[in-house]
């Protein structure tokens, strides 16, 4: 049989298990042991479960499941509604103050806890509530939250991320920070498009309050005295010191990155017990719980994944479609939008985790011989598949929102999300003509 | 489509409650809470031990021999001693579009078929997981590093782990099969 009839049999067969619904994980080791029955030599079938212990043994994959215990510990505390009343005490001077302070608490959680839909859930509970109570539009207030939590997947310690460094096998310190140049611009996007929307959100309800309506509780001033903003701060400051502590721990040489993530669960825990007293059994049960039942499903994908990729590799599948890519002697941008088209379609189905696994021996030796940078590119898939977070058919956090927010309805939380899709395009174009946003600060630290 | 989010820990799904099968749930949610226990002192514990290989390098200068391969073995323990929890909370996720389109009785099919192949897969892993510690136990096997613990130990977890997932799976099967028994 041709290497093309097999790859091609190779992806027919994934898509249809896939699709009929088993778990990720299961779908994908089903599929590489039947072509390893059938294609491959006995004794690589006997070896299946060393290959996949072999794999999942790596000290830098096995930092995912710490990386979720300190986001879970952090997620179930009330850190997130201080997090972001403190800024908001802080920023209400400025127009869309509340708006602001949700985004940049958002890129501030998600920098501690690495996790979109731990982010979306722990700004968006007290948040959303929030800004709606201060006449902020349901979608407005929504979007706002689905988008900052995408923040989640793109500033260190980002999981996925870290899967991209172990696929492409790029430095992990080098990639977490290419993270942060394009995390501050999103941030940085987000939080003026908060203030736009709502100004223009303001000047609607004076209108209608000047022609004798209803008067909307947007157009009433917060007011902060400097003791209300004082006594915010003590509340936030273990966990600033907490998120730039382990980053002086990874980026000061003291910590690897497997100790930094040992080192930020275990403060992280440390911290909620000493600032909420969060340190009893009926405390600690549901963040080890929902750590465990994150990390395990994601560690089987991931294992299922490599297993699935050393056969496509082993197969020749990998080689002969990067072969193929290259030998359409595609333009250089051409051949980048093609493969995040695939990244975006792929996104309506899978999670970045698989995306990650399944693509990249394929997309990654054409863009490489196309001359791009891989630390950039791993920056720029995971704002693509950051996109896929927040827009149908899957959503993650469109999801999440409509669980924290039941009373918003789901195509309200949709057309709020769409601005952020487009100012996500926008970036990554912005990110594309000057690469620089994300390599400066990494070639900057290790001197290139 | 069902996509990774906050993951409930408080809803079993679809698992048998009554007559045989229930009984034998029974059993095995009593495993599972030993194992979801173990799984969460295993990560707990790798934590500290990657704690305490910075502090004993940083403060005391002791050298880092043993931390990183005790942390893989504590980690993938917990990975695949929570696996059967997880899958009692169907919580392992897939591409479920196909449960909106089709009618309900075909969706039952589809489900089913579903979870048989999950089945085949992992008694299949199950059982290479089997002969792998079997292997490692009667050769003596240690691993490559300097420390060379026995590799028996994170096999054996990865066997066990694989080994109630397997029954799990079954159980929810089973109990497919025989409605009047699942609630």
């Amino acid at each position: 049989m041709s290497l093309v009839t097999i790859g091609l049999l190779y992806g027919a067969a994934t898509l249809v298990a896939l699709f009929s619904g088993i778990p990720i994980a299961f779908a994908l080791g089903t599929v590489a042991v039947a072509f390893m029955v059938v294609f491959m030599p006995g004794a690589a079938v006997g070896t299946v479960a060393q290959n996949v212990y072999e794999e999942m043994a790596s000290i830098t994959l096995l930092t995912i499941p710490l990386f979720i215990l300190k986001g879970a510990a952090i997620g179930k505390s009330r850190a997130g509604s201080d997090l972001y009343a403190a800024l908001h005490a802080w920023l209400h001077r400025i127009p869309g103050g509340l708006g602001v302070a949700v985004v940049v608490a958002c890129g501030l959680f998600a920098a501690m806890a690495g996790s979109s839909a731990a982010t979306c859930s722990a700004i968006g509970s007290s948040g959303i509530p929030a800004m709606r109570q201060r006449g902020y539009s349901p979608g407005f207030a929504a979007g706002l939250v689905a988008a900052g939590g995408t923040l989640g997947i793109l500033l260190p310690p980002s999981i996925t991320l870290i899967l991209y460094a172990v696929a492409a096998e790029q430095s992990l310190g080098r990639i977490f920070l290419a993270g942060i140049g394009p995390g501050l611009l999103l941030t940085a996007m987000f939080a003026i498009y908060a203030v736009l929307r709502h100004r223009s959100e303001y000047r609607r309800a004076w209108r209608v309050a000047e022609a004798g309506g209803r008067r909307s509780a947007i157009i009433a001033d917060d007011h902060f005295t400097l003791r209300e903003r004082l006594y915010a701060v003590p509340r936030i400051l273990p966990f600033l010191i907490l998120l730039l502590g382990v980053m002086f721990a990874l980026y000061g040489g003291i910590a690897t990155p497997s100790e930094t993530a040992g080192l930020g669960a275990v403060l992280a825990l440390a911290l909620i017990a000493a600032v909420y007293g969060a340190w009893h059994l009926s405390d600690l049960k549901p963040i080890f719980e929902s750590t465990l039942g994150e990390s395990g499903m994601l560690m089987l994908i991931i294992g299922m994944s490599l297993l699935y990729s050393y056969v496509m590799s082993y197969l020749h599948i990998s080689q002969g479609a990067a072969e193929w890519i290259v030998s359409l002697h595609l333009s250089k941008w051409l051949l980048f939008t093609a493969i995040a088209l695939l990244v975006v379609v792929l996104g309506f189905f899978l999670p970045p985790v698989s995306i990650i696994l399944m693509t990249a021996p394929i997309i990654l030796p054409p863009l490489k011989a196309a001359g791009f940078n891989l630390v950039w590119f791993g920056v720029v898939m995971s704002m693509i598949m950051e996109m896929g977070l927040i827009h149908p058919p899957v959503g993650l956090n469109i999801f999440v929102i409509n669980k924290i927010a039941p009373d918003i309805g789901l195509k309200d939380i949709v057309l709020g999300t769409l601005p952020f899709v487009f100012l996500m395009t926008a970036a990554i174009v912005l990110l594309c003509v000057f690469p620089e946003i994300a390599t400066a600060i990494p070639d900057w630290v290790y001197q290139k | 489509m069902r996509v990774p989010s906050e993951f409930d820990a408080a809803a079993p799904a679809d698992i048998p409650s009554a007559g045989l099968l229930g009984g034998l749930q029974g059993l095995l949610n009593g495993l599972n809470t030993v194992l979801i226990a173990a799984s969460g002192i295993a990560a707990g514990a790798a934590g500290l031990v990657l704690t305490w290989e910075v502090a004993g390098r940083y403060f005391f200068k002791i050298p880092s021999d043993w931390q990183d391969e005790l942390s893989i073995f504590l980690l993938v323990g917990a990975t695949f001693m929570s696996a059967a929890w997880i899958q009692a909370r169907r919580g392992h996720v897939g591409i479920d579009a196909l449960a909106h389109i089709l009618p309900p009785a075909a969706d039952r099919v589809r489900r089913f078929i579903a979870d048989l192949v999950s089945l085949a897969f992992c008694a299949f892993f199950a059982w290479r997981c089997w002969a792998l510690l079997i292997e490692a136990w009667e050769d003596g096997q240690i691993s490559g590093s300097a420390w060379g613990p026995p590799l028996w130990i994170p096999y054996g977890l990865m066997t066990a782990g694989m080994s109630v997932l397997v029954a799990q799976i079954l159980l929810q099967m089973l109990a497919q099969l025989a409605p009047a028994e699942r609630r």
